[in-house]
């Protein structure tokens, strides 16, 4: 376990990492930082400092490929991107037919810079191996969509030629999605705080009919209906990590889907309190909320993890045991 | 004794004892009858020490972490053996005496709550003063080593089963808002109090019209300081939000997890399923912090309105969950097990109205966590 005086100096450095909105100086930042030292040695708990604070300064880097390459036992580093599964899904974005590699995924913020990819891929026989391909070839396509400057990259190509690969178990695999929903969910949570804080500046600040528009309670009741779902989003994501310092695959499911919600929440309620101004992209609002929009829909979204909870739950019959006291 | 010790005890003498200690359910099943079971559950857990266990010593308790008591309400809650609303109000009015009775009235009294041998209630609401608790009129007048009492309270939980009242009486002038409240503890068989039971929606007799006619209540029965009454309300609020919302939200679990188990194939709606489990792990996920809090010794502040929404929120959507996916049994259902989701999905109603409503948290947040200022 990390001491909290350890936690408190990465923390900053981190916020301070985050500072400069270029993907290169983040990486950079991060390398000084000693992000992927502090992750193998420290596990799980360096997840939440990190994300959190990416999403709160609405910052883009591979940290993410790092925590999904390394959960999968392979060397993680700056010239190496993790191939997302497709927008929405969780699949493996990977399939070897015939001794060649079809990949359809998606590729985060490194991507472009990087020299070589990891992809999780399925094996004829239905195995997972994860295989290391050169990134030119695979032809990664920049994605304006909603979040350009998150730098996602869409990427779908047949025949590659696949070394065989690392086998990893499906246990493995879920545990990497575990790691790799659970730092989204923070992600996410980060920039609901960024949005509600945003707004709440706008609420004391902005004046109508007198008053600061945050003595209005139908602008009171739709902030705190914010901080409900952050907090409760926080909580359910800091459960996820248990006593013994692992992530729990299912409740990190539940956690990123929560925070998917939460993140709805927040940014609808904010945008109409911020009315206008929040509708330009001269206010810093809609970085957020294309951000979130777009983190949703990494590793499952909120409408897919929920559904396939329940459909796991009523093929069990059975409620899980939620974490003891 | 830890928490781990206590588990595992507690857990092997519940599964003893399992029999006697399961409620019965159905529409026979008078709330008279639940009341008596509360108390037999309450005897035998104090007798046998569990109940004692985050309790003080000086209260007839065992000392340890608070921990135990929220652990005790939750394998009472997950094994069917009590209802949280009428078992936890423990939970605030314990405290309450803990905390502002003179030390000797503490020692005899909370013993007889802890044990079950008295029931209690709390005396807040009244016909003009539900949100606005600051602006309460019953109205308590000082002759000499006595209170005179004379008013009314409304919706007064368990009333008619009390002993005692943990009661808010005005006795600074009537313009004194919330100044000029003063907390009492008053015997329930003092002369000049008539209860009138009132039928709730949900078809018990949850609770009462409260009237004091010149009652006589010692002087030495004031809780904390006169006129003082309002701090002592507010003190005691966020207990209300913390482990009684814990008892509460392992009694969704349970629920939720038999109409898992139960609902017919195709009524339950997967994604439906799907969201109000995980509202239920994220409200566990905040309690459980702040149970740790409290049993650290934090005081708890503004902070557990979150808490309280979240579980207000969560209990409408896993009865709302119920009403769609066994509609009829809810409607129509004369079985016990349809008769008890009835009874369960009506008293959800009430969940976002009672321990400060829905607005009023909302309210607490926005003033206290965000601070948007007053609201003027
Ligand atoms: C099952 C149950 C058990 C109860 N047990 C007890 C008990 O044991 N002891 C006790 O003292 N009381 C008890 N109560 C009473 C409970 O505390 C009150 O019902 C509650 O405080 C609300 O008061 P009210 O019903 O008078 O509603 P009101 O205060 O009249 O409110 C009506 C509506 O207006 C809204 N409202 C009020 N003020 C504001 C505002 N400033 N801003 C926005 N909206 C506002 C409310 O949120 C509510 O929706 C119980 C109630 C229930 C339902």
């Amino acid at each position: 376990m990390m001491d909290a005086e350890t936690a408190a100096l990465l923390a900053q450095s981190l916020e301070r990492a985050f500072r400069d909105p270029d993907v290169k100086e983040v990486e950079a930042a991060l390398d000084e930082v000693g992000w992927r030292e502090a992750l193998d040695a420290e596990g799980a708990a360096v997840v939440p400092l990190l994300f959190a604070r990416q999403g709160a300064a609405n910052a883009a880097s591979g940290a993410l490929d790092d925590l999904l390459v390394s959960s999968l036992g392979l060397p993680a580093g700056p010239g190496t991107a993790f191939v997302l599964p497709e927008f929405g899904t969780f699949a493996p974005p990977g399939s070897v037919r015939s001794g060649g590699l079809a990949v359809r995924g998606l590729g985060g913020a490194r991507t472009a810079a990087a020299d070589r990819a990891v992809v999780l891929a399925e094996q004829p026989d239905g195995a997972l191996s994860a295989v290391v391909v050169d990134a030119e070839k695979l032809d990664a396509r920049p994605v304006g969509g909603v979040d350009p400057r998150l730098g996602l990259a869409a990427i779908e190509v047949r025949d590659v030629p696949a070394p065989g690969g690392a086998p990893i178990t499906r246990a493995a695999w879920d545990a990497a999605l575990a790691a790799g929903r659970l730092a989204l969910a923070h992600e996410l949570i980060g920039a609901s705080r960024t949005m509600l804080r945003l707004a709440r500046e706008h609420a004391v600040t902005r004046v109508q009919f007198g008053k600061p528009i945050g003595a209005f309670q139908a602008v009171r009741h739709r902030l705190a209906e914010c901080l409900v779902a952050v907090e409760g989003a926080e909580a359910a994501a800091t459960a996820a990590i248990g006593a013994d310092g692992e992530v729990s695959p299912l409740l990190a499911g539940i956690a990123k889907a929560v925070a998917g919600r939460c993140a709805r929440t927040v940014a609808r309620h904010c945008q109409q309190v911020l009315a206008g101004v929040g509708f330009t992209e001269e206010h810093d609002f809609h970085r957020y909320f294309r951000r979130v929009l777009t983190l949703d829909g990494l590793l499952g979204d909120a409408r897919t993890l929920t559904r396939s909870l329940g459909e796991d739950l009523l093929r069990e019959r059975r409620l899980p045991a939620a974490p003891p006291l | 004794m830890d928490l781990q010790e206590f588990r595992t005890g507690l857990d092997a003498w519940l599964d003893e004892h399992e029999p006697e200690l399961r409620a019965d359910f159905g529409p026979d099943v008078t709330f008279d009858a639940e009341i008596r079971h509360l108390s037999k559950v309450k005897r035998m857990t104090f007798d046998a020490g569990w109940m004692r266990r985050g309790w003080p010593e000086r209260v007839g308790g065992l000392g340890g972490s608070t921990l135990m008591r929220a652990y005790l309400g939750e394998a009472l809650a997950s094994r069917d053996m009590i209802e949280p609303g009428i078992y936890s109000m423990t939970e605030v009015l314990a405290p309450t005496m803990i905390e502002f009775a003179r030390p000797e009235l503490a020692a005899q009294m909370v013993p007889r709550l802890l044990r079950g041998d008295e029931t209690w209630c709390q005396g807040f609401s009244e016909p003009s003063t539900g949100s606005n608790l600051g602006s309460l009129a019953c109205r308590a007048r000082r002759d000499g080593d006595v209170w005179r009492v004379s008013g009314q309270k409304v919706w007064t939980s368990l009333a008619q089963y009390a002993h005692r009242c943990v009661l808010l009486t005005r006795t600074g002038p009537p313009e004194s808002g919330s100044r000029g409240i003063t907390a009492l503890f008053a015997d329930m068989d003092s002369p000049g109090i008539t209860v009138r039971p009132i039928r709730a929606m949900h078809g018990r007799d949850e609770f009462c019209e409260v009237f004091f006619d010149d009652v006589r209540v010692p002087a030495d029965r004031t809780l904390g300081e006169v006129d003082g009454g309002w701090a002592i309300a507010m003190d005691l609020l966020p207990y209300e939000r913390s482990t009684s919302l814990w008892h509460r939200g392992a009694y969704l679990r349970q629920r939720l997890g038999h109409l898992l188990a139960s609902a017919p194939d195709g009524a339950l709606d997967p994604a439906e399923l799907g969201e109000v489990v995980q509202m239920a792990f994220a409200f566990h996920a905040r309690s459980r912090a702040t149970q740790h809090r409290m049993a650290r010794g934090e005081r708890l502040g503004p902070e557990t309105s979150i808490d309280k929404v979240l579980l207000a929120t969560t209990e409408q959507a896993v009865f709302d969950l119920v009403a769609g996916a066994v509609p009829a049994a809810v409607a129509l259902g004369g079985d016990a097990d349809g008769d008890r989701w009835r009874t369960e999905f009506l008293y959800s109603r009430a969940a976002t109205i009672y321990g400060g409503s829905a607005e009023i948290q909302r309210d607490i947040i926005a003033r206290r966590l965000l601070d948007l200022g007053d609201g003027r």
